[in-house]
């Protein structure tokens, strides 16, 4: 545990050497200033719209973050040569893998967490409200499915030579199943015989992803989720993580490196 | 005596292109014994098969038949990788981390507790001569400097065994002086070197054997003095007359 | 991976910076040209902006159900049109428009059954001051499509009624009709701020007739039934207006009106109140 940990240690030295998640933030925390000071009929009580841009933002930060840094790990460890020195200790790939990953998402726990501390600040200066066990769920359940994200990430790593390739591939993925994941069996009924069945397959095995983000809830103000569902959610996605990361470790165990 | 390192007929095939035929053999049959506090010098030319022979030292690469251990473990044991230190041919490392936390981090990886991290790198800085720019990022080394991290970083666990692939190339005369003064210190406090290099006068003066490989193959193991005394030259014109290299003199 | 999508980013601040500068010079903006700061929007997006206006309506009416909200794989389950989002009798509507909008049927699956825990599945609509939350789509909509009327009557409905703001219903509705002078609809909205909200009467009226003359113009161009709903409005806005104004005669003539133009769903009730109207009206001379 102490060498997969030292692994992700450096995974999040990097990430937060490297400009990219300041300049995230930043752009985040300014347009939703920005948009914050638009005024709309001269109502400064009107905030939903303003939490909404923001958690949108959120979302597509913490998916770029993610993506951008599970895709670079393994590829950038061989391009640099850095995993001949590393592989000469006594290291497993499957702790290179695990380390990796533990690295990616405790870095995109952090940044979720400086994210969601500054979207309820947005909305709790603007109607003094703070549902933080909303925020909680919302961050939590981001978190997880995150989690999903990276490992599925990590195993695109080792699958496409290309960390742009990977990268791209995966957000196509991704964002394809964030908007369409949970209307495939509505799309299924609607097709001719053989791509109904193939369709209604992709939809029992791709990961839910849009499970996850909870963003309505938020915005608008709904009722917590049962917490028995955010268990089950946050073990759905443990399973699916651990899935991808197995056959990411599959694929690496068998891996040559290019000495 | 148990040997440290231990080859058994060890072959190493690469299949390149689809159809996997007329695979590339860099190794081919390798048997060889290196013993505790020896300094083992690995020569030959480009291409002979030495990095090969260290990569399956290390488990980087399979071997295709025959079998490698380090202090009796067989390589594909991660655990035989716990007393070894290694400086690979040409490396980079973390170039946004500085050298305190690369070792740092790799002392990690040991177990290595705090307080003994702290007096080790210290003590590697120094010796490395590093002291000063401990706290500068990487990328901000030169190939030299970078080449001495490695030596550091080879080192941060003590290890008994170190496997190093050519460490002075890229060095300045004073610097692989350095080198060869750190290999010697090594030996006297006990530890064993294997080491492949192309230089050929400063293995003869640090090393206790060679073996000298050529196209996969080892073409001989031995005692530097007794190969000068069986061939009646020095070791430079032995290796070429080995390998097969007409002198035209 | 870093600068294509920083750029993106970038791209989007100056974008959203433009937006805000014009709502928040909008006022001032007024005065300089006709239509406000909403030309750089409508460079920026050529004809696109109507797509993305319609959008902006939509994302409206999702705010006023609180999130619960069709997709566009239960298009049929879509309300109609936006009466529901402003009507008078509220609670009525409601009921209606979640029975229309039930397009979450028994789960099939266990996926489908598990992910709703983490989706809106109930109807309601915004009350009590919430439904201010609905406003910045609408403006935004109006500003990407100056002829969408229903924008402009859906915010000045609520921000007369329940948010206090006659002024901003008026400039709101005034700004639609600059780029809509023809519209009955909005004249019939301002009627109403004048009439309910600032309580004048006189300007009421002509506002009223106004719309009733337009709407004489729009004969024979649109839907006979549309036009037959706001005959039957307008008229009995005017009705109700002599009636507390005391002129009963006027009163019973416009809800004759009504009948004669076949615009009225009720006629027997209207009858019986145009017999009482005359009642009053001969009791006063
Ligand atoms: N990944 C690989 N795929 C195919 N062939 C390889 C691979 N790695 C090494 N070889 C071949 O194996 C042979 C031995 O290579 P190796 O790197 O061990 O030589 P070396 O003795 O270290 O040479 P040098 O002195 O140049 O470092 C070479 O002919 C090389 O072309
Ligand atoms: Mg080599």
């Amino acid at each position: 545990m102490n060498k997969i940990l030292a692994i992700a240690g450096v995974v999040i030295k990097e990430l937060y050497r490297r400009k990219d998640f300041y300049v995230l933030f930043v752009l985040t925390a300014l347009i939703t200033l920005v948009m914050g000071s638009a005024t709309f009929f001269n109502d400064p009580k009107i905030v939903r719209y303003l939490v909404e841009v923001c958690l949108l933002l959120i979302w597509v930060s913490a998916i770029a973050i993610a993506i951008g840094t599970a895709a670079r790990q393994i590829p950038a460890e061989c391009e640099s040569r850095t995993i001949f020195p590393l592989l000469a200790k006594p290291v497993t790939r499957a702790h290179v893998i695990l380390g990796k990953f533990l690295g990616c998402w405790f870095a995109c726990g952090i940044a979720l967490v400086a994210f969601y501390a500054f979207a309820a600040i947005v909305r709790g200066s603007r109607e003094a409200y703070w549902p933080m066990l909303h925020y909680f769920q919302a961050s939590w359940l981001h978190w997880m499915g995150l989690a999903v994200m990276i490992a599925m990430v990590i195993l695109g790593s080792l699958i496409f030579s290309a960390p742009s390739a990977n990268a791209t591939i995966c957000e196509i993925i991704i964002v394809g199943i964030l908007l369409l994941g949970g209307h495939l069996d509505t799309v299924a009924l609607r097709q001719p015989p053989p791509l109904d069945l193939i369709t209604y397959t992709i939809y029992f095995f791709i990961p839910h992803l849009e499970w996850f983000d909870v963003r309505d809830i938020l915005v608008h103000d709904q009722p917590l989720i049962k917490w028995w569902a955010v268990l089950g959610a946050t073990a759905y996605a443990a399973a699916y993580t651990a899935t991808f990361l197995f056959l990411a470790w599959l694929i690496f165990r068998r891996k040559p490196l290019n000495a | 005596m148990e040997p440290i390192l231990k080859l058994e007929d060890l072959r190493v095939e690469f299949r390149s292109g689809a159809l996997r035929h007329n695979p590339k053999v860099a190794l081919r049959g390798l048997n060889l014994e290196v013993y505790r506090g020896e300094i083992f010098g690995f020569i030959g030319p480009n291409g002979a098969g030495k990095t090969t022979t260290i990569n399956v030292l290390l488990g980087f690469v399979a071997p295709t038949a025959g079998n490698a251990y380090l202090f009796g473990v067989n390589v594909r044991e991660p655990i035989a990788r716990q007393r070894i230190g290694y400086l690979p041919e040409l490396t980079y490392y973390y170039k946004f981390l500085t050298v305190e936390e690369l070792l740092r981090f790799y002392a990690r990886i040991f177990g290595i507790p705090r307080r003994e991290t702290d007096r080790r790198i210290d003590q590697l800085l120094r010796l490395v001569e590093l002291e000063q720019v401990r706290n500068r990022p990487i990328k901000t080394y030169s190939k030299g400097m970078q080449q001495r991290v490695g030596l550091a970083q080879a080192l941060i666990n003590d290890p008994e065994l170190l496997i190093l692939d050519e460490p002075t190339s890229g060095l300045d005369p004073i610097g692989r002086m350095k080198v060869r003064e750190i290999i010697q210190r090594l030996k006297n406090e006990g530890k064993t070197v294997f080491f492949s290099s192309h230089e050929l006068g400063e293995v003869e003066t640090v090393c206790d054997r060679v073996g000298i490989l050529h196209e996969g193959e080892l073409r001989t193991v031995g005692r530097v003095s007794d190969l000068k005394a069986q061939f009646q030259t020095d070791l430079e014109r032995i290796f070429l007359k080995i390998i097969g290299y007409q002198l035209n003199t | 991976m870093r600068s294509p999508r920083v750029h993106y980013l970038i791209l989007l601040l100056l974008v959203v910076i433009n937006f805000t500068l014009a709502t928040v010079l909008d006022i001032a903006a007024q005065a300089w040209t006709r239509r406000g700061g909403t030309d750089l929007l409508a460079i920026l997006l050529g004809d696109a902006r109507r797509i993305f206006s319609a959008h902006f309506f939509i994302k409206a009416d999702v705010y006023f159900h609180a999130g619960y909200y069709p997709s566009i794989f239960d298009l049929t389950a879509r309300p109609k049109d936006s009466s529901h989002m402003a009507g008078d009798n509220h609670a009525h509507d409601e009921e209606k428009c979640g029975k229309a909008m039930q397009f979450l049927g028994r789960p099939t699956d266990w996926i489908e059954r598990f992910g709703r825990n983490f989706a809106v599945t109930e109807h309601k609509h915004l009350n009590s001051g919430k439904e201010r939350e609905i406003l910045p789509w609408l403006r935004i909509s109006a500003s990407l499509d100056p002829h969408r009327i229903e924008t402009y009557t859906v915010a000045a409905f609520w921000l007369r009624r329940t948010l206090g703001k006659p002024e901003q219903a008026e400039a709101f509705l005034r700004e639609g009709l600059r780029a809509n002078p023809d519209s009955y609809e909005l004249l019939h909205e301002l009627g109403c701020v004048y009439y309910e909200n600032y309580k004048d009467a006189a300007r009421a009226r002509n506002i009223w007739r106004l719309a009733l003359e337009k709407l004489e113009l729009q004969r024979g161009k649109k839907d006979e039934d549309e036009l037959a709903k706001y005959y039957h409005d307008i008229l009995l806005r005017l009705a109700r207006l002599e009636e507390d104004q005391g002129n009963y005669a006027l009163a019973a003539d416009y809800l004759e009106e009504i009948i004669e133009r076949n615009a009225a769903p009720n006629p027997d009730l209207l009858r019986t109140q145009i017999t009482e109207l005359r009642e009053k009206a001969s009791t006063r001379h």
